[in-house]
C-alpha cells in the first residue's frame, strides 16, 4: 500500500502533463478517464460566464432641496452706520455686557426696525429676518416674539388666525 | 451593495441637499462644508422625511465662572431637523443630538472627479 505522499505525487504527473510548461497544447497521452472528466470540467469552468454581476438599482431624484440664496441689497451710509452698532452690541454681548443699550435705546431701535422690516415685507420685498440661522438661536426668536406680541396686546391663537387668512 | 450614481459635484452649492430613491431605499444626500454625507431619509422617531427639514447650528448655553448663564449659542456643528416631530440629527454622523445610540443608517459617499456616488 503505498503512502499518502507517494498518491499525491502520481496525481499530480498528469496534470503536469496536461498544462505543459511551455504552454503546449494538453495531449490526452496516459490520462486516466478521471484525469479527462476533470480537464472537461475545468474547461467548462472556465468557459462559463463570470458570475452574475449585482442588477444596477434604478435611482430616482424625488426631491432637490436648494441651500438659501443670501438677498442682495445696496450698501448706503445708513446701512453700514447699522452694521457697526450691531457689530459693537455684538462684541458687547460676546463679551458678557448685556447692559450696552439702555431699555429706551432698546426699545426705540427695535420699534425701527420692527416697522422697517414690516413695511419692507408688506412692499413685497421679502427677506430673511436676520442673515442666517447663527444670528439668533429659537429661544432668542420666542421672546422677542413673545415680547412684541404683549406689547400690542396680541395673543398666539390671534398671530395663527392672521397667518392663516393672511398667507404671510 | 454598488456605488449608485447621483450626480455630478457641481450640481450641489454648499447647503444643498437631493433626497432620491435608490432600490427601496429613501436617501438624503447633503453637502455641507465641501463634503457629503448620505442619510436614511426615515426618522427613527416615527418614520418621518428625516433629511428635508431644516439644517440648523447646534446650541449650546455658555456659563460665567460663577454659572450664570451668557445665553444660548450656535455652534460651528450643524445639525439636520425632522420636519415632523424635531428629532434632530448629527450631520456629520447621523446621530441624534441628545441620545448617541439613535442614529441614523449612513451611507458611504464616493467622488470620483466630477461624479457623485452613494453605495447603496
Amino acid at each position: 500500500m503505498s503512502s499518502p505522499k507517494t498518491t499525491k505525487a502520481k496525481a499530480a504527473k498528469p496534470a503536469a502533463k496536461l498544462v505543459g510548461a511551455a504552454g503546449k497544447p494538453a495531449s490526452d497521452e496516459g490520462m486516466s478517464a478521471k484525469d479527462k472528466a476533470n480537464f472537461i470540467k475545468a474547461m467548462m469552468e472556465g468557459l462559463k460566464p463570470a458570475a452574475a454581476a449585482e442588477p444596477a438599482k434604478k435611482v430616482e431624484i424625488l426631491r432637490k432641496i436648494s441651500a438659501p440664496v443670501p438677498v442682495a441689497r445696496k450698501s448706503n451710509p445708513t446701512s453700514d452706520d447699522a452694521l457697526k452698532l450691531a457689530a459693537a452690541l455684538d462684541a458687547k454681548f460676546a463679551g458678557g455686557d448685556f447692559e450696552a443699550l439702555t431699555p429706551e435705546a432698546t426699545q426705540a431701535l427695535m420699534a425701527a426696525l420692527c416697522k422697517l422690516y414690516a413695511a419692507n415685507m408688506e412692499a413685497g420685498d421679502k427677506f430673511p429676518v436676520v442673515k442666517d440661522r447663527f444670528a439668533v438661536t429659537g429661544t432668542d426668536a420666542m421672546i422677542l416674539c413673545g415680547a412684541l406680541l404683549k406689547a400690542v396686546d396680541l395673543q398666539v391663537f390671534e398671530l395663527g388666525m392672521w397667518q392663516s387668512w393672511s398667507g404671510v | 451593495m454598488a456605488e449608485q450614481f447621483i450626480g455630478k459635484a457641481s450640481e450641489f452649492k454648499d447647503g444643498d441637499r437631493q433626497i432620491v430613491r435608490i432600490g427601496e431605499d429613501e436617501i438624503g444626500i447633503f453637502r455641507h462644508e465641501g463634503e457629503f454625507y448620505a442619510y436614511s431619509n426615515f426618522c427613527l422617531h416615527q418614520g418621518g422625511p428625516a433629511c428635508e427639514g431644516l439644517t440648523i447650528a447646534n446650541v449650546e448655553e455658555r456659563l460665567r465662572p460663577d454659572k450664570t448663564s451668557m445665553g444660548l449659542h450656535f455652534t460651528n456643528d450643524m445639525n439636520f431637523v425632522c420636519p415632523w416631530h424635531g428629532y434632530e440629527y448629527d450631520m456629520k454622523t447621523g446621530c441624534h443630538v441628545k441620545d448617541k445610540s439613535v442614529r441614523l443608517r449612513k451611507y458611504d459617499v464616493v467622488t470620483k472627479g466630477n461624479d457623485v456616488y452613494v453605495v447603496a
